[in-house]
């Protein structure tokens, strides 16, 4: 009995925690130390001294050669125009739809989330047979309003999942003493319910992105010109020349990881609010 | 007044129109496109192609490699599921119970959640090369190994080094989740079974999961779902290889698409993989209506 009591509330028990929560802490965080001392050391130490941690040398040299020789700024700018674009198309459309069925249609809402769930099982290779071949008959192959209009595919769904959630608490009354004030539907839905909403609009825009910004096997199968590349695509192809540079690949790398990284810390406290956040990746 | 109605109708639509034509367009459609060219010979470059009924379907279901993959892609999903959730779990029952630095593990625990697909399979292979990888001259030096382990291309760790990789990357999402669905649980039921001598183990059987299983249950069913249809994380760490050793249903499909340029056949394994994750996601609704139910009653 005593025994037990110690476990359970005592110093034992969450000194076994700690211990286990350094180690993952340790494995989860160890990539990205590594790629960052990767990316600054010189050619030469990462193969003569394979486990040394820090560089002896510190260089810049392989970003000079990621942005310059590589033209990866232009991916950047690609993966930039792509994503947001999908954010803010798949924004508007889900944010219209999910307050349509919160408001209008509230009996279809069950159904809606089992479509949703269901839209998931899709596996992306799935779609991306028909996708490959519509966009060569349209002509939006190797094209960036192509790769955005397929990528609404998954963001539109995830988004009107989430949203759903938020748009539920909105209070009624308020609306109502906008329509009794003489706004029209539209004009209760921007000026009344989306600033409400704005907090969970934000997080769920914010995780579109780095959805899309992270997206690899659209962007494989429909961009093959290197100037139209997202990021994903474009490191990818660095592991496709003859000799691996791993200075280089880990530079950029470093530039891709990071900012999904910064942006994650940012907003993991809102999506996980939501559970749903379960849902894609 | 029934004019006035009626546009309120047309008005309210118009809502939900965009959010529509996305699903149609952009879901319903290919999918019947899919079902439809996997009826077909259609080829990745040539332009005209045949109706050939179901001879996709017999030549996918006849080729030992494609059941093959079917048993890694069954192998891969369930080792890979209990690991992220055995994993994710306890990092959240053990920062569920620490006073200090809770925020500060908790922020570090999610960065694989972050990562690009493309950086994790970069990033892994490099810490795993055979060469200058950190890992294998790591193990050599410390005297685990005599030769430095090759991680990737041995024919015996390939599958469990890949199966660890995804574990790495699902963790957190799982801990993030269990973590929100855990604030849910009522505290004085805790302390009421601490007076009636309930042993901690008890209470979280008895308190914590019946609590939190609803939520636990869909993000089980979502993860399952996507940990079987993974295809870069894979495709960009082995390919599918050594020797089709880590070829799942997803890559299986991509090489007879774009490697063998079968357009027609590919589209028949996945409508095949779709027909096996409906019926998988049927039985779950069933189950979520029973604990519904039950729930209620």
């Amino acid at each position: 009995m005593k025994r037990r009591r110690l476990l359970r509330r005592g110093w034992f028990g969450s000194t076994v925690s700690y211990i286990y929560l350094a180690v993952l802490a340790v494995i989860a965080a160890f990539p990205l130390v590594w790629i960052l001392l990767s990316s600054v050391k010189s050619k030469g130490e990462i193969t003569s001294d394979p486990t040394a941690f820090f560089p002896k040398e510190f260089t810049l040299d392989h970003f000079k050669t990621v942005f310059g020789q590589l033209g990866f700024g232009q991916n950047i700018v690609n993966s930039i125009l792509v994503a947001g674009a999908t954010t803010l198309v798949a924004i508007t459309i889900a944010a219209l739809g999910a307050y349509g069925v919160v408001r209008f249609f509230p009996r279809f809402g069950k159904t809606l989330t089992r479509v949703l769930v269901t839209t998931y099982m899709f596996p992306p290779i799935l779609l991306a047979v028909p996708y490959s071949i519509i966009m060569g008959k349209i002509g939006l192959m190797n094209n960036r309003v192509g790769l955005v209009i397929v990528y609404l595919s998954f963001s539109v769904p995830y988004a009107i999942w989430l949203l759903v959630g938020f748009f539920q608490t909105v209070p009624l009354d308020i609306e109502e003493a906008a329509r009794v004030d003489g706004a029209n539907k539209l004009q209760v839905f921007y000026m009344v319910a989306l600033p409400i909403v704005a907090p969970g609009i934000v997080a769920v825009a914010i995780y579109t992105f780095i959805n899309a910004w992270n997206e690899f096997l659209y962007s494989l199968i429909l961009m093959n010109s290197s100037e139209k590349m997202t990021v994903a695509v474009a490191l990818k192809s660095l592991e496709g020349q003859e000799v691996l540079d791993w200075n280089v690949m880990m530079a950029a790398s470093a530039v891709v990881v990071i900012p999904s990284v910064i942006f994650f810390m940012l907003i993991q406290k809102k999506i996980a609010g939501g559970l749903a956040a379960g849902s894609v990746k | 007044m029934r004019n006035k109605r009626y546009m309120a109708k047309v008005a309210a639509f118009c809502f939900i129109l965009p959010a529509l034509l996305v699903a149609v367009l952009l879901l319903l459609y290919p999918v019947l496109s899919s079902i439809f060219y996997s009826l077909t010979s259609k080829h990745l470059i040539k332009a005209d192609y045949d109706f050939v009924g179901l001879k996709n379907y017999i030549d996918v279901l006849s080729d030992p490699s494609f059941w093959k993959s079917f048993w890694i892609n069954i192998k891969w999903t369930v080792v890979s599921l209990v690991g992220q959730i055995l994993v994710g779990f306890t990092a959240a029952l053990a920062l569920e119970r620490i006073k200090h630095c809770k925020s500060f593990f908790r922020t570090v625990l999610i960065i694989p959640w972050a990562f690009p697909t493309i950086v994790i399979a970069l990033s892994w292979k490099w810490i795993l090369n055979g060469v200058s990888g950190f890992l294998p001259n790591f193990l050599v030096s410390i005297g685990l190994f005599e030769k430095a382990p090759q991680f990737l291309s041995s024919g015996e760790l390939v599958f469990p080094t890949l199966v660890f990789i995804n574990i790495w990357f699902g963790a957190p999402l799982i801990m993030v989740n269990v973590l929100s669905a855990l604030q849910t649980v009522p505290k004085d039921q805790y302390e009421a079974a601490q007076i009636d001598g309930a042993s901690p183990l008890q209470s979280f059987i008895h308190i914590t999961v019946p609590h939190i299983r609803m939520v636990v249950g869909l993000l089980v069913v979502l993860r399952t779902i996507w940990i079987f249809n993974s295809f870069d994380i894979i495709y960009l760490i082995t390919g599918g290889g050594p020797a089709e050793l880590t070829q799942t249903v997803p890559i299986y499909a991509y090489n007879v698409g774009w490697g063998l340029k079968m357009l027609g056949r590919s589209s028949a394994v996945t409508v095949l993989l779709l027909v096996f994750l409906l019926i998988v996601c049927f039985m779950y609704f069933k189950l979520l209506d029973k604990w519904e139910k039950e729930g209620t009653a």
